[in-house]
């Protein structure tokens, strides 16, 4: 037999190695069961979003504003008024003002590593970067934590791509990624999911019927093999995610009826919270959606609010305005479609960059990348929202009073799926490693 | 009623050392009478009793963050420190300046642990021993998280006491050393389930002195479920079956094999069965003790199949399958096989394998040229592989490595790297006697990391575990990682000092802002377009560094805190300590080592990994996981083959021949009433799953028209298992592209183990073969054999993928992206030609002509004017075509993917629902997609 031998002397059998001379080895229905339990307490989310605003976004101009700081420093925005009391975002962002509520702040999150690679490692892993070990990402960590065979979508969906790697866990627990984002109105395709033009569902299941009949043959001949069990099981499984209507229509934001999709707005990011909602409805665990353009170190403002100072347009992103427009039509409508369905309580929804930009504003009216401090923003999944936590100091340069690390973000994050940040997964060479070592939950988001 | 054959040489043995009566009692007999004249020993009774009890476990003291307060090292060995943990550490001395005590700055620490370790107090009470932590804690079930351990005044007991009324003291400094742990029996032979024997242990130590120590053991089954072992050692057989009994005790690990035999037919009552070959003969020896037969030898189609698979990574083609089938010599599958052996397939696929062990993963330290590097090291291999040097010349040449060859340099080693860089350059860096990539790669830059790296690679250990504590399962002690890693300080990778300031010079030449620190701007130069026009560029290089200067500025580019060496002596795993300061390479005494004719682990490690790719499991598995509490499920067969191997020079090729050739390798899939559950004893073939490079190239190749398929059975170009891949990494970055790839379980090769390869199946790789745009697209591609049919018939194929858009456009198979595009310029040079002909221009013509054969060559595309990617495919009868009926296309079908014809039923089921499809064209395209989606196409069976 093969056991897997772990550093803390624990034993473990794969499911596909078990059982040499074993009738009781563990077998693939044992393994399944066993993979279904896993320790999931009674929290609320059972599922997340996760959005990432690559480049890393300007804490300054969106939801850590400095109106008290000198002019080089505050930039050209202005705060407003949110519908919760002392809680004040960019003018930009006159949706998300008006839903505050659902969603808290976190101000002041500081590390120190501000290469885009390094930081999006650390903001989409909880770890910080070690290069003798390549951590799961968000998803795949909920993907193996939320493992089920029966489900009919996949658990993890990453829109249109991830940096979220399933590292040690193995490709298993890999994203599907959709490769592109949904237009409005438009049928939207996805790899391995989407049938091609003019073929129906009556053209898959004669297919699948072939199938069967070809591998019946070779099914008969072979015994006891559990590599046959599993391509069986996952074929099946995949076969009724092609065939069955829920997935495909879940992943077609034309079936959206045309007020829901409309207050997402007409550009892809917008697109892609719906579909993530979507998704998220038709029972995917973990969702993530990608924006990039905030690398701002030229001409800030005028990507960020989508026009310059003359007042002409510019447009950052597929069918979209300014940076601000976007994230503002997207997110709100996110929340409020969400809670729409009844799953706001269910669906923790985590939003961030891999850093803040230097609250100097440098000599090409741009701000570069700075680490030390930063937002992210929480809601959903039982966080309760209206609240800000943390705070950066008065040029926004660092956090005031304690800081809080990635760590300690992504603690609060899997605390809310109801998943123990200090389980340990074993690696491929049997080290045991905390799913996030350094976090402390962060409990004033709860309760 | 306990009914226990001990193997007879064994239980011979067990007679003359057990019973000779030099062997110390149990401890536990020698309290209280021998009280008096018996020491109690830290080593040897008090700290593997606390692992006995359990409290140096990792959910106990031993954990990281200790329990209560009390930390202990796990799993022992750390003698120093647990005795520091149970006596207390003595308060340190205040320092005083000027009659003010020195307050050192307070240190910043980043989280604050709920729970500190604090080993500053004693757990043991020297005056009043009963009143001793450690004996008051553990004997109370209330007062003590882990509950009551121990009970008062048993033996446990008084040994704890007896110890602490003796001073406590540790005794490990001056103690022997344990040679060996002797378990008995070695071998049990159960008849019945339920039958049980207890174990004995008795450790030898270098004084000569043998003591019981059954009872400070820890014992683990390694199947429970077959036999089970108790905290005494008591064995216990479940079921039908084999496993083994580990038992530890200080660094010794011991095995029991436990065997309860699966048939009567076992032992003498076992039938005379066909062992033509040395393995054939090893391995019915053991599966005659265990009642096992083997299956019957699989077919002439079932060999083919496998083995081709197996040894070049790439299917026989059609034409091969009915030749073979027809071939009626009598040594025709031993022809196969040396037949194989000598294609460039073998040379790809074996390359590619050792590219797996040593870890080619594309992430390198100068990451610029990062995948240029990786082809290097492919392609070196490969030219060894073909030329079939000996595997241990292959590991000097990247164990021994640097990046000068000797007497080389600094000029002469930037000129001849940026000559294997230029454009159409001669230069092949595969003839370089030393291939210096290993050591340049980002994931290993601490000598920690090279020695996991360089254990993974060449000896076949796991060493992870020991970099935090006591190997578990081995006998590997931190102390013994540490000095293992201590070859490795020296070599680094950068610039050695004297040439430092050159570099910089030609840096600076390239990148004036160098080091002025403006960002990316100040940093090193982008060399790639200077070195593909011909100029010599910088290049960094893996270096032995000789002076301590060098030294200090190899750990400094390292880390802040690991700036000077560890001053630790170099010591050989398991052997001796070695003054490396002799050796102008401290590589040099591990390379001897290896080679060493009693190394249990260089020679054995790669044996035992080409065995695991011909039977799914290793005689030792998992393969790279050679430890004392692992042993080789047969071990006179790894013992033949090591030896063997290494008497002929260690001739890869001889090895392949020798294990393909054995009936064993030759067994069919399907089992018997006695070996349906056999995975570990090769009474049988196991179905695998094709590895995720030669899966992918056999996808291509199934669907290929019928002019490329046969050439394809050979070709390295354009192929995967080639290197294909290799070429589409983005610079500076090491990312697996290739989607399909990736969801097939390419392995990423930065985990330093064989596991990283998964061959599990998983749901994306399912959905990719059933309905992926790529997938689909590669099935009814133009210059495919659907589109071929489809031409002859003149039956349009619809497309049945979705189209989807990326930023560069549809969907492709890099493949098809490379030859599609070579097409198009074949296909324009042709219609050049033309035109230089009608103005008659001939010399010119002949000259493009002469480009076009050799593109033609270069990917294998015979047609000149195919059809293009953006053409519809052409639904113009082709009248020259001799007709194929739907059953020739049928069996072509299964020829191409199962690579066997087809059975009648088989037939009849795929002709019905030809007919009842669009046209003959779209239904036989169904059949393929079919065909390799089906196990029998993802299996090698």
């Amino acid at each position: 037999m093969s056991s897997h031998k772990y550093c803390d002397g624990i034993q473990r059998r794969d499911f596909l190695k078990a059982g040499a001379l074993s009738g009781m080895g563990l077998s693939l229905g044992n393994y399944l069961r066993l993979a279904k339990a896993g320790d999931i307490s009674d929290a609320k989310a059972k599922s997340a979003i996760f959005v990432n605003l690559r480049g890393g976004p300007s804490h300054m101009d969106t939801f850590d504003l400095k109106p008290e700081s000198p002019e080089e420093y505050r930039g050209e925005f202005s705060p407003i008024d949110t519908n919760v009391a002392g809680m004040r975002i960019c003018e930009h962002l006159p949706k998300l003002a008006q839903c505050a509520d659902k969603y808290a702040i976190l101000r002041g999150v500081s590390h120190s590593l501000a290469a885009h690679q390094l930081g999006t490692i650390y903001l989409n892993t909880g770890n910080r970067p070690n290069p003798a070990l390549e951590y799961p990402g968000y998803g795949a960590v909920v993907s193996k934590k939320f493992e089920r065979h029966d489900a009919i979508l996949p658990p993890f969906v990453a829109i249109p791509n991830t940096a979220q790697a399933p590292g040690y866990l193995g490709v298993r627990y890999a994203p599907l990624q959709t490769r592109s984002v949904p237009a409005a109105g438009q049928p939207f395709s996805v790899r391995g999911i989407t049938l091609g033009d003019g073929i129906t569902l009556t053209d898959v299941e004669r297919r699948g019927q072939l199938l069967n009949d070809v591998n019946r043959a070779f099914a008969s001949a072979e015994t006891n093999s559990e590599l046959l069990d599993g391509l069986d099981q996952f074929r099946r499984q995949a076969f009724q995610m092609v065939s069955s209507p829920t997935a495909r229509e879940a992943f077609d934001v034309s079936r959206e009826p045309q007020e829901s999709a409309e207050r997402f707005g007409n550009h892809g990011f917008g697109q892609s919270c719906l579909l993530a909602c979507r998704l998220v409805e038709a029972g995917v665990k973990f969702v993530t959606v990608s924006m990039g353009g905030w690398d701002t170190h030229q001409g800030n403002f005028p990507r960020l609010q989508g026009r310059d100072s003359s007042g002409k347009a510019v447009k950052v992103g597929k069918g979209g305005g300014g940076l601000l427009p976007q994230l503002d039509d997207g997110l709100s409508a996110l929340f409020a479609s969400l809670e729409d369905r009844g799953l706001l309580e269910s669906t923790t929804v985590f939003i961030t960059g891999e850093f803040g930009r230097t609250p100097k504003i440098n000599d090409r009216a741009g701000r570069d990348h700075w680490s030390r401090a930063m937002f992210v923003l929480m809601g959903g999944g039982g966080i309760r929202g209206g609240q800000v936590v943390g705070a950066s100091d008065d040029k926004g340069q660092g956090p005031a009073g304690d800081a809080i690390a990635p760590d300690d973000v992504a603690a609060s994050f899997f605390h809310s799926l109801g998943i123990d940040h200090t389980h340990e997964f074993h690696t491929t060479t049997g080290r045991p490693v905390m799913i996030v070592r350094e976090g402390k939950i962060i409990d004033r988001l709860f309760g | 009623m306990v009914r226990i054959l001990v193997a007879l040489a064994i239980s011979v043995s067990i007679g003359a050392t057990v019973f000779a009566g030099d062997v110390l009692k149990p401890i536990s007999q020698r309290l209280p009478s021998e009280v008096s004249d018996t020491q109690i020993s830290f080593q040897r009774h008090v700290v593997p009793l606390l692992g006995r009890t359990g409290c140096n476990g990792r959910a106990c003291h031993g954990s990281f963050q200790g329990q209560a307060g009390f930390r202990l090292s796990l799993f022992g060995y750390d003698f120093a420190a647990d005795h520091e943990a149970l006596v207390g550490i003595k308060a340190k001395p205040v320092t005083y300046k000027n009659g003010k005590p020195i307050k050192k700055k307070p240190v910043k620490k980043r989280k604050k642990k709920s729970s500190p370790i604090d080993n500053s107090y004693p757990r043991v009470n020297l005056t009043n021993s009963r009143d001793s932590l450690i004996l008051k804690k553990p004997i109370s079930a209330d007062d003590h998280e882990g509950g009551a351990r121990l009970k008062v005044d048993s033996w446990q007991y008084r040994l704890l006491q007896r110890w602490i009324e003796d001073g406590a003291i540790d005794d490990t400094d001056t103690h022997a050393r344990m040679e060996r742990l002797e378990v008995l029996p070695r071998e049990l032979f159960f008849q019945t389930p339920g039958d049980s024997i207890e174990l004995r242990a008795i450790a030898h130590w270098s004084d000569g002195m043998k003591e019981d120590v059954t009872e400070l053991c820890r014992f683990q089954s390694d199947d429970p479920s077959v036999a089970k072992v108790d905290e005494t050692g008591k064995v216990t057989s479940l079921r039908k079956g084999d496993t083994h009994i580990a038992t530890f005790y200080d660094n010794g690990i011991a095995t029991t094999q436990s065997i309860l035999p699966l048939s009567d037919q076992n032992g003498d009552n076992y039938p005379d069965v066909p062992q033509p070959t040395q393995i054939d003969q090893l391995i019915v020896a053991k599966l005659r003790s265990l009642g096992i037969l083997p299956s019957e030898l699989c077919t002439d189609s079932e060999f083919l199949r496998r083995v081709s698979l197996d040894i070049t990574g790439t299917l026989p083609a059609p034409a091969e399958v009915l030749t073979f089938s027809r071939d009626t010599v009598a040594n025709k599958r031993e022809r196969k096989i040396d037949e194989l052996l000598e294609r460039p397939t073998y040379a790809a696929w074996w390359a590619t394998k050792l590219c797996d062990f040593s870890g080619n993963s594309g992430n390198f330290q100068d990451p610029e040229f990062a995948r240029e590097y990786a082809r290097q090291w492919y392609e070196w291999i490969f030219r060894r592989i073909q030329q079939n040097e000996g595997y241990d010349k292959v590991v000097r040449g990247i164990l021994l490595a640097t990046g000068r060859s000797q007497g080389q340099d600094f000029a002469g080693y930037n000129a001849q790297m940026s000559s294997y860089l230029k454009s159409d350059s001669d230069a092949d860096f595969a003839t370089r006697d030393t291939m210096p990539h290993f050591w340049a790669r980002a994931n290993i830059s601490l000598p920690k990391e090279k020695a996991l790296a360089f254990s993974y690679s060449f000896l076949g250990v796991r060493l992870q575990c020991a970099e935090c504590h006591k190997h578990p399962f081995d006998q590997w002690t931190k102390q013994d990682f540490a000095q293992l890693s201590a070859f490795f300080e020296p070599v680094g990778f950068g610039t050695p000092g004297p040439d430092r300031e050159r570099m910089e010079e030609m840096i600076k030449a390239i990148n004036p802002d160098y080091g002025t620190g403006k960002g990316k701007k100040g940093g090193f130069p982008y060399r790639t377009d200077l070195v593909q026009e011909g100029k010599v560029v910088p290049f960094r290089e893996v270096y032995v560094a000789v002076s301590d200067d060098d030294r200090r500025y190899l750990y400094g580019r390292i880390s802040k805190k690991n700036r000077k060496p560890s001053g630790l002596t170099a010591k050989l795993l398991g052997d001796a300590e070695v003054d490396v300061k002799k050796f102008s390479d401290p590589r040099e005494p591990l390379m001897d080592w290896m080679l060493d004719k009693d190394n249990p682990f260089f020679t054995r490690a790669f044996v035992n990994r080409v065995w695991a790719s011909y039977f799914n499991v290793g005689i030792i598995d998992p393969p790279d996981d050679l430890n004392l509490a692992n042993p080789p499920s047969n071990q006179p067969l790894l013992d033949y083959l090591t030896t063997e191997f290494r008497q002929r020079g260690y001739d890869m090729k001889w090895l392949h021949r020798e294990i393909t050739r054995s009936r064993t390798y030759q067994l069919s899939t399907r089992a018997n009433g006695t070996n349906r559950q056999d995975t570990r004893h090769f009474s049988r073939a196991v179905p695998r799953r094709l590895p995720a490079e030669v899966a992918y190239d056999a996808i291509q190749q199934a669907t290929s028209r019928k002019t490329d398929i046969d050439k394809l059975q050979t070709a390295v170009d354009g192929r995967v298992i080639g290197g294909n891949d290799i070429a589409q990494y983005r610079k500076y970055r090491r990312i697996n592209e290739n989607y399909g790839l990736a969801v097939l379980g390419k392995p990423s090769r930065t985990e330093n183990c064989d596991c990283d390869r998964s061959n599990e199946p998983n749901l994306l790789m399912t959905l990719y073969l059933l309905n992926d745009g790529e997938m689909l697209n590669t099935i009814n591609r133009s210059d495919g054999w659907i589109s071929e049919i489809s031409n002859r018939l003149g039956q349009s194929v619809r497309t049945f993928a979705a189209q989807i858009k990326t930023k560069k456009g549809k969907v492709k198979s890099p493949v098809k992206q490379d030859r599609a595009s070579t097409q198009k310029a074949i296909v324009k040079l042709e219609t050049k030609i033309k035109l230089l002909e009608k103005k008659g221009q001939s010399e010119q013509a002949a000259t493009l002509r002469r480009v076009v054969a050799v593109l033609k060559a270069k990917t294998g595309i015979a047609t000149s004017a195919g059809p293009t990617e953006s053409d519809p495919p052409q639904s113009k009868p082709n009248p020259g075509a001799k007709p194929e009926t739907p059953d020739d296309l049928i069996a072509q079908a299964y020829l191409r993917t199962v690579s066997r014809q087809p059975t009648s039923d088989e037939v009849a089921r795929a002709r019905q629902y030809i007919a009842e499809s669009r046209n003959t064209a779209e239904g036989v395209r169904d059949l393929l997609w079919a065909l390799l989606n089906s196990n029998e196409f993802l299996v090698n069976h």
